[in-house]
């Protein structure tokens, strides 16, 4: 177990890239010595290893369109290992790497398996402490979504080196660093006969608060065809905050179903739980659906830490979209005609926080003139973009249907935006919506589900919302690519 | 001082060996270690001091020796830090582990490592080291992490304090139980390790080291840590996927000691971090897989919690405690449920990609409770992932490049093992091919294009022996070649490569042919430049084939030459894409029926193409066609064509040669590095010569005077000032530079004092012969000392061309003297006169003469020379 070597390095789509930050573990590369023995290659100085990293990357050279070396079809697995060929014969074996937008986080674990050919990678715990320690870094330089430049960034860096003598000092992992300081502020725990969790940097101390948060996602691929089934799918997380008092408190949360609600499958849940009923993780959404399967209630006994953090994660197979559409395109006499057609599903509450169809059109000139009829809403023609944008607003009319009829020409000089996936009559229109306090599973936390065993009585808030993501309307007088993520 | 540090630090992590190459090593260190011991240098520059050693202590410490010093003075700088700037101590701390681990201070027990021990078990249980700021970890935590890098780069250094570690864990109720615990679980197993290689050792060994012995004679076990082998062997990891090699220790039941300190770490494994818990339940894996007493249901409590974990290390080392405990510790169920998590977790919405590329490759490496295969490397599908399961993995247009990838690389093994004739797994898998070159022909990035050309190799991989999609994708990629001719490339690379791992399949050529059919009959009028040189890369490598009948490319090649205008444009490089095609043709085994077309397209090459080089060429393949036999041809060609690598090939071949990178590497002129030669003056032999004209006493001159002013109005009398230099090799070269030939120097002037210098053409420098002397003819304009900057073009024995400079030549005052210009045939007596002559003419400052005053400052050594430098001589 352990890491040779940890690089952090910036690039602008392949040029410019530079070495920010490189932290050597002589004492594991010392390791990788005794245990490799003649096989042993040695990591090469920093000013080496940007070329074969960015080409194995497939990014390096850019300007070309095809070097030898960076698009061979040869397959070999290259993420999240890669296999760095360094001057002659030379390979440098598992690099893994993760990359946010222009900043590129790669480590090199320790191989301590000894095998005659190259052992497979889950045979080596190192690397899924590395990916774990580089996917910790991602989040302390960058924060959870953040922009890879700036002064932000730099400050981090600087950061580093302390940051890396606490959680990795002589190459093994040992935590991720911490991304910020606790709101509250946190006591430092006396002495006592509880051991304090490593995780857990102090004491909360005042009044008791416990926040839960149902946020449920769902995507889907409508086609409007009898031929091709469409597709949906739910999944949800649960966010909890927690400022409760004591070294070692209990909190229960308790998930759960309306009466016939279709059973949470494929349940994560975050290491400071405690203990978890077998049922709980039986339901799996690669298995067929079982009338028969634990559906609740779903107990989590934890033990909070200070931040934020994400107690649990499930997927749902719900019956219907909570919004179903209609997408048809025809090409008349130089004109493109759109008709759309959206129905929100009786179950699904009529009150968003926002509800958008976006409906782009790629691969011709720009628009000239746009006609465009509205049943309900207002559309919003960018020219430019070629992108007409249809604004709901927080509800549906009361039929629950609306429509759009368009006629647009693409008489503009100039070319309009581009797409490999969406020429001739290949479109789609991409729903953004958000739906305040209701899930599609039906999923809930109950406040007065919410056990703390503390001596005060905690404050206790549960909220929920439904969000979309990936909320495709294929055209369905054209070819729509076929997306199979739920069989 | 302190500026000049961080300049120093910066250039170091730069390039530490440059840097150091450029420094002396041990200086560098000595001040290294004084700037740390000085006081005025803050903390945080010093933190920086110690990176050199925390992560280059070899390159520093070259010796053992070097190595203790260095830790020596280390440890004084310990002693004398003060106590409250923990994080400065605890740096140091790290560059001690690491500077004596890495001289091997640790494993050969010298007297540092042992005094550097007992500091950091001072450190360790130093209690009274309350730390004030809670979110850094204090000194403590370090010194446990050392002690723990230690015992892992040695094993067995510390099993004899097995049960102090253990005390001080279980005292311990602040964060810090954590290190502890850490700690004694890697001494724990190497101990344990050690019983299991000592013959005859068993429950009392055990019970022994767990309890009790807390000797501090490190000199004990000494003879155990001898052999290397040993070491290495303990370095690695024990579960390894084939089972039967784990070392055992046979206790019987009874080993309660050792029962109970596992229990007691896994019962607050939950109070540790992911990492450490993750590595925690490694090591206690290897500790109960080696002692058969414990039965591996011990870990049942925790499996619940961690068979839900969203963790990946967590969920990774549940999966290795399955490969080392099989069905002793996870049913057929638990295994179901194993496979059925990865499946769900190699595509959940809310992880990473590379994360889920992880989980996908832990399904190709499975830890069945019951394998049928045996080899721990090769990639086998688990029995119970049907296509149905795996059905959730099927790649879409959607996903990323490198999911996409994985996720058709385990379908293609999936449909493999299901058979392929009546799979609709296939269908899929090619549906999902075709509209990926249909993205790929709608213009998709260089990223899509090559994921696609990947995706295709992979699908010929497993399904090459499916001939009716084989033969549609040959089609389709020749259809997608006709609209984007710049992927030709591409499909030369596929072709090679699908030629390269399956050698028993045709498809390549199919492919091949395919595109000849393609571009031959392509109509004419509406071929680009760009377009016709991918054409000729195509057909260059379809002329490789010896099963694919030229005719119709030479009737191309034929048509363009002779109908096209591009044809005869004359643009060098489509010449010489032409030849390449025609030079493959002469090496088709089918060459005598393809003669007459080929030598019409050559001998119209040769006579109208627009460019001369082309056109010899052209000649010379004509000529070679028709003269040479298909043998000779043949094995003229053929060596140039075996050796494609990076050397350049040999020169009497070199006319024969394709366009190719090796032939733009013989085009282009090298910079040498170095300089390679240097000029070195030969001594002055000015005396010397006038010394041989008093043998020549043969004119008599009446007027000196007149008669020596007289040669100043003849054209091109210009005196010069004559050097000699010796043309020699500097030191310690590449031995390619051994031989140069066509050497031509080029003089460049730093002034105008003088006139431009000829470029000097020389023939040959070998190293070990007498170097050539060139003579440098410098013409004064005002006779000043000067420097000339001087480089040189040569060629080396393998061809190609160099450009190197050559250390400047300084041309010094008294360089600049020169004998009087009296015509040869005048005697020393007349010389003497005219010298005569002339001093009175200046002495009396009368008439046109002007006096020129140079002043430069001379050392001793050339004011000697010049006083040396008798008479008869005047400037310029």
């Amino acid at each position: 177990m352990g890491l040779r070597v940890l690089w952090i390095i910036s690039h602008e789509g392949g040029e410019n890239a530079s070495i920010r930050f490189s932290r050597r573990f002589p004492t594991v590369e010392h390791r990788a010595r005794s245990l490799s023995g003649s096989s042993y290659v040695a990591v090469p100085e920093d000013s080496l290893i940007l070329q074969p990293l960015l080409t194995e990357l497939g990014i390096s050279s850019s300007n070309k369109s095809y070097v030898a070396q960076r698009d061979d079809c040869i397959y070999r697995p290259r993420s999240p290992a890669l296999e760095l060929r360094l001057d002659g014969e030379k390979t440098l074996w598992p690099v893994l790497n993760i990359s946010q937008g222009s900043l590129i986080l790669a480590c090199l674990p320790l191989v301590d398996v000894p095998s005659e050919t190259r052992p497979p990678l889950s045979s080596l715990l190192s690397v899924s402490q590395g990916l774990t320690l580089l996917a910790g870094l991602q989040t302390f330089l960058l924060g959870s979504g953040g922009k890879p430049y700036g002064d932000g960034l730099i400050s981090r860096l600087e950061m580093l080196p302390s940051a890396l003598l606490q959680v990795c000092p002589l190459g093994t992992p040992l935590d991720v660093p911490l991304v910020g300081v606790p709101t509250t502020p946190a006591v430092p725990i006396p002495a006592g006969t509880q051991k304090q969790p490593a995780w857990k940097t102090g004491l909360h101390r005042g009044r008791a608060m416990v926040n839960v948060a149902v946020t449920e996602t769902v995507r889907s691929m409508q086609y409007g065809n009898q031929s091709r089934q469409d597709l949906w799918d739910v999944y949800g997380t649960v966010t909890c905050k927690c400022e409760v008092e004591g070294v070692l408190p209990n909190v229960t949360v308790t998930l759960s179903l309306p009466p016939n609600g279709s059973p949470l499958q494929d349940i994560l849940v975050h290491p400071c739980v405690t203990s978890l009923d077998s049922s709980i993780l039986t339901s799996s959404s690669v298995d067929n659906l079982d009338g028969s399967a634990f559906s609740g209630p779903y107990k989590f006994p934890f033990s909070p830490p200070l931040e934020p953090f994400r107690l649990c994660s499930y997927t749902s197979q719900v019956p219907v979209p909570p919004i179903l559409g209609l997408y048809q395109l025809k090409e008349e006499d130089n004109q493109l005609r759109l008709t759309a057609s959206l129905k929100l599903h009786e179950t699904v509450k009529n009150n968003f926080e926002y509800c958008e169809a976006h409906l782009p059109l790629f691969n011709r000139n720009q628009m000239g003139g746009a006609d465009v009829k509205v049943s309900f809403g207002q559309v919003d023609v960018s020219k430019e973009k070629n992108l007409l944008v249809w604004a709901l607003g927080q509800k549906f009319p009361k039929s629950r249907e609306v429509s759009l009829e368009a006629k647009i020409n693409f008489s503009g000089q100039s070319p309009g935006p581009c797409d490999p996936l969406c020429t001739g009559l290949t479109a789609y229109i991409k729903l953004h919506f958000k739906v305040p306090d209701m899930t599609l599973s039906g999923c809930s936390v109950d406040q007065h589900s919410v056990q703390v065993y503390s001596s005060s009585k905690p404050r206790i808030a549960t909220s929920r919302e439904l969000l979309c993501k990936e909320y495709y309307i294929w055209n369905s007088t054209g070819a729509a690519p076929v997306s199979f993520y739920h069989l | 001082m302190a500026e000049n540090w961080y300049g120093r630090m910066r250039r170091f992590s730069g390039g530490p060996t440059r840097f150091l190459s450029e420094t002396n090593v041990e200086v560098f260190l000595t001040e290294l270690l004084r700037e740390l011991r000085d006081d005025r240098a803050t903390f945080n520059l010093k933190v920086l001091l110690l990176s050199p050693l925390c992560e280059y202590p070899d390159l520093l410490c070259s010796s053992d020796s070097v190595g203790q010093e260095t830790a020596l003075d280390l440890m004084s700088v310990f002693a004398q830090c003060p106590r409250k700037s923990t994080q400065f101590r605890s740096h140091l701390l790290v560059a001690l582990t690491c500077v004596l681990i890495c001289t091997s201070c640790v494993r050969s027990r010298s007297h540092v490592a042992l005094d550097f021990l007992d500091l950091l078990f001072q450190v360790a249980q130093d209690v009274s080291d309350v730390h004030n700021d809670d979110t850094s970890r204090s000194l403590r935590a370090t010194a446990c992490d050392c002690l723990q890098e230690m015992e892992t780069c040695c094993p067995g250094l510390l099993s004899q304090r097995l049960e102090l570690l253990s005390g001080l864990r279980q005292q311990e109720t602040s964060r810090l139980h954590q290190v502890y615990a850490g700690l004694q679980t890697v001494v724990l197993k190497n101990a344990v390790y050690q019983l299991t290689q000592e013959p005859g050792a068993g429950a009392e060994h055990l019970k022994c080291l767990l309890g009790g012995n807390t000797s501090f004679a490190w000199e004990v076990d000494q003879d155990a840590f001898q052999t290397d082998s040993k070491d290495s062997a303990m370095l690695s990891s024990l579960i390894q996927g084939s089972m039967g090699m784990m070392p055992t220790l046979h206790t019987g039941p009874d080993c309660k000691e050792l029962r109970s300190v596992l229990s007691s770490l896994l019962e607050e494994s939950y109070l540790f971090t992911p990492l450490c818990q993750a590595a925690l339940l490694h090591r206690l894996t290897e500790v109960v897989a080696m002692v058969p007493g414990i039965p591996p249901t011990i870990f049942r409590a925790q499996l619940l919690r961690l068979l839900g974990t969203s963790e990946v290390c967590l969920f990774h080392a549940t999966l290795l405690m399955k490969c080392a405990f099989t069905d002793s510790l996870f049913s057929a169920e638990d295994e179901t449920f194993l496979l059925k998590r990865l499946l769900v977790l190699s595509q959940h919405p809310l992880l990473s990609i590379p994360e889920k590329l992880f989980y996908m490759d832990c399904i190709l490496h499975f830890p069945e409770n019951r394998p049928i295969s045996c080899s721990d490397s090769d990639e086998a599908l688990p029995v119970l992932l049907t296509p149905q399961l795996a059905s959730t993995l099927l790649p879409t247009v959607f996903n990323d490049s490198a999911t996409m990838l994985a996720r058709l690389h385990l379908q293609s093994l999936v449909y493999l093992e299901e058979g392929v004739e009546e799979s609709r797994g296939l269908v899929y898998l090619y549906d999902h091919l075709t509209s990926m070159l249909n993205i790929v022909e709608s213009g998709g990035s260089r990223e899509i294009v090559v994921t696609f050309f990947r995706a295709a190799f992979l699908f010929l991989l497993y399904f090459s022996q499916v001939h009716s999609y084989c033969l549609d994708l040959s089609e389709q990629l020749c259809r997608l070649y006709l609209r984007h001719t710049r992927l030709a490339p591409h499909l030369i690379n596929l072709a090679n490569q699908t030629q390269e791992r399956l050698p028993e399949c045709t498809w390549a050529i199919g492919l091949l042919r395919g595109l000849q059919k393609g571009i031959t009959k392509a109509l004419l009028g509406q071929l680009s430049l760009q377009d016709l040189s991918w054409h000729l890369k195509v057909l260059t490598r379809v002329a490789e084939e010896r099963e694919i009948c030229q005719h119709c490319s030479l009737g191309f090649l034929s048509s363009v030459i002779t109908t096209s205008p591009l044809g005869v444009g004359g643009d060098w490089r489509l010449g010489n894409s032409f030849l390449a095609v025609c030079r493959r043709v002469l090496l088709h085994p089918t060459l005598d029926s393809l003669l007459i077309p080929l030598a019409d397209i050559l001998q119209h090459l040769a006579c109208y193409y627009g460019d001369a080089d082309i056109q010899d060429h052209a000649r010379l393949y004509y000529t070679l066609l028709t003269t040479v036999s298909q043998e000779k041809l043949a094995m003229m060609l053929a060596q140039e064509a075996a050796d494609n690598g990076p050397q350049v090939k040999k020169r009497t071949l070199s006319s024969l040669m394709a366009e190719n990178e090796g032939l733009t590497g013989a085009l282009t002129v090298h910079q040498t590095e170095t300089a390679v030669l240097c000029l070195t003056l030969v001594s002055s032999e000015g005396p010397g010569e006038s010394g041989q004209l008093h043998e020549k006493e043969t004119e008599d001159v009446t007027d000196v005077l007149e008669a020596y002013r007289s040669q100043f109005g003849e054209p091109g009398f210009m005196p010069d000032v004559t050097l000699k230099y010796q043309l020699v090799h500097k030191q310690d070269q590449d031995p390619r530079f051994e031989q140069l030939f066509n050497i031509r120097l080029h003089f460049v002037l730093t002034d105008d004092h003088y006139e431009q210098l000829q470029d000097i053409n020389v023939p040959c420098v070998f190293k070990g012969r007498p170097p050539p002397v060139v003579q440098l003819r410098l013409k004064p304009r005002q006779p000043y000392p000067t420097t000339l900057r001087v480089s040189a073009i040569f060629t080396t024995q393998d061809g190609f061309s160099w450009h190197t400079p050559l250390p400047d030549v300084h041309v010094a005052f008294q360089q600049s003297f020169l004998p009087v210009p009296t015509p040869p045939s005048w005697s020393g007596e007349a010389r003497l006169q005219l010298f005569e002559r002339l001093w009175e003419e200046i002495s009396s400052e009368t008439g046109d003469c002007a006096v020129s005053l140079f002043c430069c400052q001379l050392q001793e050594a050339e004011l000697n020379v010049l006083g040396n430098q008798r008479s008869m001589y005047i400037c310029g």
